[in-house]
């Protein structure tokens, strides 16, 4: 009885164990409800295509690996409290106001402190502000906090690789284009 | 000889027009240059309102009084308001926010319950998110301490420079600056009681007197003070002179502060801007002019109110008013704000941090003179909170019976960690008081709140998971200075071989002393500059307990970076800085530098989490919101002479430290202590769980709390789901195998095969 309890993966155990005793932190953010692409901000549909994001992807086990589930997240979506501001602060970048996108982006995050959206569009902020550094750690921020979400994952990358390659970081570069392009077609 | 009395009087003459001169010079300069010296003005953060905040109406009321709105049917000007149940009806007064500036408007504002639901403009057109003007909490006034808030004279009600002229210099329109009627008057009635009873003085002359900070009464003053007011009024329009009366005059005295100015004694004395105030307030404050300390409407309200009294009559006599408003503002009370005492919305220790800070990227003679708006972090909810929480606490000490504990102080600290921003410092016991503070000036050992910081230094290594062990034995060193030194465990107990999460959680010395040495104190030391200190404590190994004295800003700037996923943020409390014309001028910016390894930081995250659920602030989970989730950390240091505690939500980080000021032993555990004072607040301010993401190559994993070996939570007490590399080998437990079921479980525990059980009789909690 135990050799067959021990051979269960350690997924299955976890799988069990989320259902029952597991702490909070185990279950995801809950799922937002409308798509956000970077950079466009609040012109966006505020209807998620049903269904077409939330699947998770599933493909052939890897040998030798033991399956890990990492579920895939709905992409983050910004409240409309948020929306109004970062489009607000778009407004202000485009005519040059930084200090003023700089209030209007610093109070959304106050409001919706966790969504990576808000951090891509600080980092997108520092780097009119030709502040690299802040914008590259502010991608990676944003990525730490979408994991499983592909779509705000890219756009994170794609920050992250402008913010290299503003410092001549080309081959960084490079590999974070790339994995900003394999995260927009999953 | 007539030659002789010609030479004289041409040199009298001479030195007459070179007093003149000299003197003219001199109060033109100050009338001048007055309109330039004006203190920087402090703002909390403003009220964000949007659809889906959690806010019930009533607080929503609250803070509207606390900004100074009058509830009152119609709301018909800006700085009132109407409360309908779940309907608010806001005429939000205009403000210069430092990116564009907001007219006054209409707002109304929906609730349902705790939550908002809508925001509708003029016309009901939605609006998506809404900032109130925010709570003026002071200024950045000189070192003679004379503060003041400049006011334009748009910003004055027409009736208060009539009620001026009235009770005070009914001549004003005419006079020259002096009125010889009114002197000769006075000088008769002051002959006849012997003492100085009645001033002559003109409000030119005032204004003059004021400017040099003079009160002697000498003959040669009131001469130069009469020939200045004379040339001022010669030089410059009533208008104008009135306008500088109205912003000079000294108002009153709170503390080191000098109130000058009508704007700020509005301020002061209501809680709201001067353009608002009604008769019996303009009344009110024309009486305190004569003697701000005499008719102190905090001190000596009696006298206040007779004296305001005494100004509507005159008023009505003099036609200012007619006798039956004067009447009806008669019957009114003073009306004055104060809570208990204490000046309203005046958060001392938080200012102080914020001259500290703003100091760093300004001179003193541009914060005190430049007319400057400071745009700050503080949240005044959340800090009155704060101060309760934390004087609610020392007062239960004070009556707990114990010795030790009685008349302790405190320091509190809250940051939101991800925007990396100080909402709110209390710096001791009377958080009003603008003494010692303690949040800032007061360096302490850290005991162990320094724990984490050594797992870190472990995690980081790469060589240590939640489940790896760590001896737990008694260890002697011999120091550089010869010493031996040999610490021990709070429960005077060795515990042997133990896990990494027991340790931590249960805070033992004597894992933590070995771990430490094991890892080195380079790379622990490093670990404080990593999270944010400026300088690394001295490599002693009592660093590995907390021997390193920091003050509770430095613990929620380190502790900051933990509730932060390891993301670096300078604290700040400064949000936005603007000159008198309203142009952006250097500010602190948010940002973020990745402190440590995601990996490494989300781990000791979830070991701080399982102080709440299995170590030594299991106590405090009961008076925590259901479902709360939280993470933190206890600290002693010797002899319990420091209570500490630091931990987080997924909005708030609270530190709170409580101790005596002369060091003495309090007799209190972090447990004990700090630990309440942190729960009574963290229970009270709305705050969402600690939920971090797993980062891409972690995932969780059940073992054994006490062996560390892999194991199933269906077959013992003492498994614990704790994040590892994705798959690094745990070896199984014997007893309690990995992928144990329920079903199987359940089995194993009715044949009685109860398992690891020779150790859940855990001791006491080391704080």
């Amino acid at each position: 009885m135990r050799s067959t309890a021990r051979s269960i993966v350690v997924a299955l155990v976890l799988a069990v164990a989320a259902g029952c005793a597991a702490p909070p932190f185990k279950s995801g953010p809950p799922a937002p409800t409308a798509p956000s692409p970077s950079g466009r901000g609040p012109t966006l549909p505020t209807v998620p295509p049903p269904g077409s994001t939330t699947e998770p992807v599933i493909e052939a086990p890897a040998p030798a690996q033991l399956p890990r589930e990492r579920p895939k997240v709905a992409p983050a979506t910004l409240s409309p409290a948020s929306k109004a501001l970062v489009s607000q602060a778009q407004a202000q970048r485009k005519r040059g106001d930084l200090p003023g996108a700089t209030v209007s982006l610093e109070r959304a995050l106050r409001i919706e402190p966790r969504n990576p959206l808000l951090w891509v569009e600080m980092g997108r902020l520092r780097m009119d502000q030709r502040n690299y550094p802040q914008a590259e750690a502010m991608g990676r921020k944003a990525l730490s906090m979408a994991i499983g979400d592909s779509r705000t994952q890219s756009q994170a990358w794609q920050l992250v690789a402008d913010a290299l390659r503003a410092r001549g970081r080309n081959v960084e570069a490079q590999e974070a284009l790339e994995r900003s392009q394999e995260l927009a077609v999953n | 000889m007539q030659r002789g009395i010609g030479l004289l009087a041409v040199l009298g003459l001479v030195l007459a027009i070179v007093v003149v001169a000299i003197l003219g010079r001199r109060v033109t300069q100050q009338f001048e240059g007055r309109r330039w010296t004006l203190p920087a003005r402090v703002y909390a953060q403003p009220l964000e309102l949007y659809a889906g905040q959690q806010l019930s109406s009533t607080r929503f009321a609250e803070e509207l009084a606390r900004l100074g709105y009058i509830a009152q049917s119609p709301v018909d000007r800006p700085g009132t308001y109407r409360r309908r149940g779940d309907t608010v009806d806001v005429h939000v007064r205009a403000f210069a926010f430092p990116d564009e500036r907001q007219p006054a408007q209409r707002l109304k504002v929906s609730f349902d319950e705790e939550t908002v639901t809508t925001l509708a403009g003029d016309g009901g057109a939605d609006v998506p998110v809404f900032r109130l003007d925010p709570l003026l909490i002071g200024s950045i006034f000189p070192i003679h301490g004379e503060d003041r808030i400049v006011v334009s004279p748009d910003q004055v009600p027409p009736l208060l420079p009539e009620a001026l002229k009235a009770v005070e210099d009914r001549k004003f329109e005419s006079h020259h600056g002096v009125n010889p009627l009114a002197i000769l008057r006075a000088f008769f009635v002051n002959v006849r009681a012997g003492q100085v009873e009645q001033g002559g003085s003109t409000l030119t002359q005032q204004l003059v007197k004021s400017y040099f900070l003079d009160s002697r009464r000498t003959l040669r003053r009131k001469v130069e003070e009469a020939i200045m007011a004379f040339i001022l009024e010669s030089r410059f329009e009533k208008a104008d002179i009135m306008n500088a009366y109205i912003n000079e005059i000294y108002l009153g005295q709170d503390g080191r502060r000098a109130v000058h100015g009508f704007g700020l004694a509005s301020q002061f004395y209501f809680g709201k801007p001067l353009s608002e105030l009604n008769l019996q307030e303009i009344a009110l404050m024309v009486a305190i002019v004569r003697g701000p300390s005499y008719y102190d409407p905090r001190r000596q309200p009696e006298r206040a109110l007779d004296r305001r009294n005494l100004v509507l009559k005159v008023l009505a006599e003099q036609g200012v008013v007619t006798t039956a408003e004067a009447e009806r503002a008669t019957k009114t009370k003073l009306g004055i704000t104060d809570n208990a005492g204490r000046t309203a919305n005046y958060f001392p220790a938080f200012l102080d941090l914020v001259r500290r800070q703003l100091r760093e990227d300004y001179p003193e003679n541009e914060l005190t003179e430049a007319g400057l708006t400071v745009f700050t972090t503080l949240d005044p909810l959340l800090q009155e909170k704060a101060e309760t929480a934390l004087s609610a606490e020392l007062e239960r000490q004070d009556e707990s019976g114990s010795k030790r504990a009685k008349n302790l102080e405190g320091s509190l600290v809250v940051t939101t960690p991800q925007t990396g921003e100080i909402v709110a410092v209390v710096g001791g016991r009377r958080a009003a008081f603008d003494g010692f503070n303690r949040a800032l000036d007061m360096k302490r050992p850290i005991g162990s709140l320094a724990k984490p910081l050594v797992y870190l230094a472990a995690l980081e290594s790469g060589r240590y998971t939640p489940g790896s062990t760590v001896v737990d034995e008694p260890i002697e060193l011999k120091l550089d200075n010869g010493e031996l030194w040999k610490p021990g465990n709070y429960d005077m107990k060795v515990h042997g071989p133990v896990t990494l999460v027991r340790a931590l959680t249960q805070s033992y010395n004597l894992a933590t002393v070995n771990l430490g040495l094991e890892i080195g104190l380079g790379p622990v030391t490093r670990t404080y500059v990593e999270l944010g200190l400026d300088d690394a404590p001295p490599r002693f190994p009592s660093v590995l307990l907390g021997a390193a004295q920091l003050n509770p800003v430095e613990v929620a700037q380190m502790y900051n970076t933990l509730a932060n996923g390891g993301y670096r943020s300078p604290l700040r409390a400064v949000r936005a800085v603007v000159d008198a014309e309203g142009k952006p001028l250097k500010a602190p910016e948010l940002e973020v530098t990745q402190a440590a390894s995601a990996e490494a930081i989300y781990t000791l995250d979830r070991l701080l989490i399982e102080v709440f659920e299995r170590g030594t602030a299991r106590p405090a989970k009961r008076s925590l919101p259901e479902g709360l989730v939280v993470a933190g950390k206890t600290g002693t240091s010797n002899d319990y002479r420091d209570s500490w505690f630091a931990g987080f939500s997924g909005g708030h980080l609270i530190v709170v430290w409580m101790g005596h000021d002369d060091n003495a032993p309090t007799g209190l555990t972090g447990t004990t202590g700090a630990l309440q004072a942190w729960t009574r607040l963290m229970a009270t301010i709305g705050t969402s769980s600690f939920e971090p993401l797993l980062p891409e190559d972690v995932e969780d994993r059940w073992i054994d709390y006490y062996t560390g070996l892999e194991t199933s939570p269906y077959c013992t007490r003492s498994a614990v789901s704790l994040p590892f590399a994705v798959g690094q080998p745990i070896p199984p437990s014997p007893t309690c195998p990995p992928g144990t079921t329920r079903e199987e479980g359940a089995l194993m525990l009715l044949s009685g095969f109860e398992t690891d059980s020779a150790d859940t009789t855990e001791p006491p909690a080391r704080p």
